[in-house]
């Protein structure tokens, strides 16, 4: 009886999350209802779905949306691979923190849109660019997170690994990795996050193709439709790839889903 | 006098740790020598340097003065031959608690390991649990499973900081129990620091006594008692109220009036 | 601290080395003294203060804007169960847009004009500040809340005295992420929204000029003005720490 009753409680918190989705397409509509905008400037909820619809059936969308997700993946197994190893070695080793950790915070510091005028004059404006242009995006959270995890493994578990006689790889392995777990996780999902902000970045400042070169062109075009649909298509990629993260951290942080025995 | 494998030395130990800029005396002038197989609990007030003691002789502290030799050796780094049940438990988080239990287990086989699991999870009653993480299991359990690590590597010297500080009384009894008879079958060294003065006679060849501010040994009293020990004989009670007198707390037991 | 300034003291010296031989051209990578040339010549000009002064200015509105609506926002649904069902689901697909998609859209709506700069900025600032006052919020200790219920604290004196303070090492997270966060969507915000002053003109301007000093003059201004920002809030956080960590310790 009880489990029905929950049920009933869950079901009607999905419900609150629709309302106000509901009322921003109602207002929406209403406001193009009743012309309180131009045509340019907002048309009806429907006609953005049926130009989705459109772009999905030329196939035009389909080649936007890959060449935009080749760029995202190039960029951030560059920048996220390199981020980790280095932030691996700063937390094993204060000689290396100390050596690169305050050029790399230094680095930092510079907004790394800055740096798009920067990277077209050295590389060009073609793919390269961009998928450096990314990586240096993805590098950043990365190594710190990394260097963060790393460096945070409490003192008491890196004591037992001593009692324990535990060398390199073993330590490694079973102490340091899954210690710092957490962290490189949460530096997983910044550093997706912001290659996919930095792929629309780099496609809106200057592409051929991608989801952002769709929303520009279409801009220049005064085709509202189409920007909404673009920015409806980064959103929902965003989402999907926040989703499968969610899924890969239950997975691989089971130890730290618990119930907590001392809420009472 | 012979000497056997694993006889512990301390000599003129002091110790002391910087806080804020000056120097803090912890340990002062400790002397000790503990002959291997010997059972020793130490007691003494919170903050008086028991676990500073256990870890320079783990070592994990350097930097003190005065010898602490095992085998006639300085001891200068953590090795196998000695184990520890710390007082926080310290159980790896993301080890189930199976894989806890065999943390220290290296360059057996799988099936050895399994072995020597399951026989020391059963041996401090967590069967069952093998598969559960750290955070599933009460505080009680958590330092039981942390006893079961520390006896699969089986150690020369095992050090424990009170690790039955979180068991209910029935259960203490128990866990003391079997930590004797661990004991009387493995022949190795315990030194076992405890705030229970029963706990510290029922299971020490020698009770060792210290003082605060700086830690010092106050006293070591020799526990003559044949084992298993009563804890409510006369004998027992006696030598329990003059510990409890070291503490100036040395209230006459009613006990005492009967007889 | 030797240690530390090594690295770029050799980083310097190759720079100096591959563009003074002319192993790498000027057009790639200037001499390090034209930069300073260049930096102090913008400088003395007082254009470079310019930019640096209506840059600040979007940076700063559009900052605190974000903070305070993500703040408010933040302490709705973490207060309340029911506005965290209703909003928070919406907010967190919302979130997902990456903040530099919503430029095109906001251009079309605004045109090329100071608001839609600014829009943009608060909305990247809100979002992390949002998020960490919300987990901040949850993740006070039920112990705290049980113990002022205990003293009888009513709604207002709760998340006054107990609340927003427990909270308050994640709320600071929150705004150094807000900050960082604005300072990177500036300059995309500048570059991407046209705009005559600002100091991603200044960068942008070099672009097309093909003035590399420029570029990099305008690249290390917008670094240390973010440095310089980073340090005042960090500095505020370790001010806010020290208060606390005397409690913690024990
Ligand atoms: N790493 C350290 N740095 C500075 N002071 C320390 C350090 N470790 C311990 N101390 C100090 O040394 C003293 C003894 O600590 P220790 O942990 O050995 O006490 P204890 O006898 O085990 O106490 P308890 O019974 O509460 O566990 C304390 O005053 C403590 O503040
Ligand atoms: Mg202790």
């Amino acid at each position: 009886m009880s489990k029905s009753l929950l049920k009933r409680f869950e079901w009607k918190d999905k419900l609150l999350a629709f309302i106000v989705p509901l009322l921003v397409l109602v207002a929406w509509q209403s406001a193009v209802s009743l012309q309180l905008f131009s045509e340019m400037i907002l048309v009806p909820p429907l006609t953005v779905m049926n130009t989705l619809v459109d772009l999905a059936r030329t196939g035009d969308l389909t080649n936007n949306i890959i060449s935009s997700l080749k760029r995202v993946l190039s960029g951030f197994l560059l920048g996220a691979s390199t981020g980790f190893f280095l932030g691996l070695l700063m937390g094993l080793s204060s000689l290396l923190d100390r050596f690169v950790g305050p050029l790399i915070k230094a680095c930092k510091q510079v907004p790394q849109f800055a740096l798009m005028p920067l990277i077209i004059l050295w590389f060009g404006i073609d793919e390269v660019s961009k998928v450096v242009f990314i990586s240096i995006g993805a590098f950043f959270p990365m190594v710190f997170n990394t260097y963060q995890g790393v460096s945070g493994v409490p003192k008491k578990y890196r004591e037992l690994a001593r009692v324990f006689n535990y060398k390199s790889f073993r330590y490694l392995t079973k102490v340091i990795l899954p210690g710092a777990l957490p962290s490189i996780i949460t530096g997983v999902r910044h550093s997706l996050g912001l290659s996919w902000m930095f792929v629309v970045g780099a496609e809106l400042f200057g592409s051929e193709s991608g989801v952002g070169y769709m929303m520009v062109w279409a801009r220049q075009l005064f085709q509202i439709d189409i920007v909404m649909a673009g920015l409806f298509v980064i959103g929902i990629i965003g989402f999907t790839m926040n989703i499968i993260l969610q899924i890969i951290e239950k997975r691989v942080l089971r130890w730290r889903v618990s119930f907590d025995g001392r809420m009472a | 006098m012979s000497i056997g494998k694993g006889i512990l030395e301390i000599k003129n130990l002091s110790k002391s740790f910087i806080v804020d800029n000056n120097p803090l005396q912890v340990l002062n002038d400790i002397n000790i020598t503990i002959p291997p197989g010997n059972f020793v609990s130490i007691i003494g007030s919170s903050g008086c340097g028991k676990t500073t003691l256990l870890r320079i002789v783990l070592g994990l502290e350097t930097n003190y003065e005065g010898d602490a030799l095992i085998d006639g050796e300085q001891i200068e780094g953590p090795g196998i031959n000695r184990g520890i049940v710390f007082q926080d438990h310290r159980l790896l988080p993301w080890l189930t608690v199976g894989e806890n239990v065999a943390f220290g287990l290296d360059g057996k086989s799988r099936k050895e390991t399994e072995v020597i699991v399951d026989e020391h999870l059963k041996l401090v009653g967590l069967n069952g649990f093998k598969s559960a993480y750290p955070c599933q299991l009460s505080g009680g359990m958590a330092q039981r499973a942390a006893i079961a690590r520390a006896l699969a590597n089986k150690p020369e010297i095992l050090l424990l900081d009170e690790p039955l500080g979180s068991l209910d009384a029935m259960t203490r009894m128990h866990m003391q129990k079997e930590l004797e008879r661990i004991w009387l079958f493995e022949k190795i060294t315990m030194i076992l620091v405890t705030h229970d003065v029963e706990e510290a006679i029922y299971l020490g060849d020698k009770v060792v006594i210290m003082s605060s501010r700086p830690g010092v040994i106050k006293k070591i009293i020799d526990i003559p008692f044949t084992r298993p020990r009563d804890r409510s004989s006369y004998e027992f009670m006696q030598i329990k109220s003059e510990i409890l007198e070291e503490f100036h707390l040395g209230v006459e037991h009613p006990f005492i009036y009967s007889i | 601290m030797l240690v530390s300034i090594t690295l770029p003291v050799l980083l310097i010296l190759f720079w100096q080395l591959i563009t003074s031989t002319g192993y790498v051209s000027p057009h790639i990578l200037p001499l390090p003294k034209n930069v300073i040339k260049i930096f102090l010549s913008l400088f003395s000009e007082e254009r470079l203060m310019l930019h640096i002064v209506i840059s600040l200015r979007r940076v700063m509105s559009g900052f605190l804007i974000g903070i305070a609506a993500g703040f408010s926002f933040g302490l709705l649904i973490g207060l309340s169960r029911t506005g965290e069902k209703i909003f928070a689901p919406f907010f967190h697909a919302l979130r997902q847009v990456p903040m530099i998609g919503w430029i095109p859209l906001i251009v079309m709506w605004f045109g090329m004009s100071e608001l839609p700069r600014i829009l943009v900025i608060a909305i990247s600032a809100f979002y992390p500040m949002a998020l960490n006052t919300f987990t901040g919020v949850r993740n006070v200790p039920s112990e705290y809340i049980e113990l002022a219920s205990v003293y009888g604290y009513k709604r207002l004196k709760l998340i006054r005295r107990v609340i927003i303070p427990a909270a308050l090492p994640s709320i600071i997270t929150g705004i150094t992420l807000s900050l960082g966060m604005s300072w990177v969507i500036l300059v995309a915000a500048e570059l991407l929204i046209e705009t005559p002053v600002g100091i991603g003109r200044l960068i942008s301007n070099g672009r097309e000029t093909c003035n590399m000093e420029q570029v990099l003059v305008g690249i290390i201004t917008v670094a240390l003005l973010g440095f310089i920002m980073t340090m005042m809030i960090e500095k505020l956080a370790k001010v806010v720490e020290r208060g606390r960590s005397i409690h913690q310790e024990l």
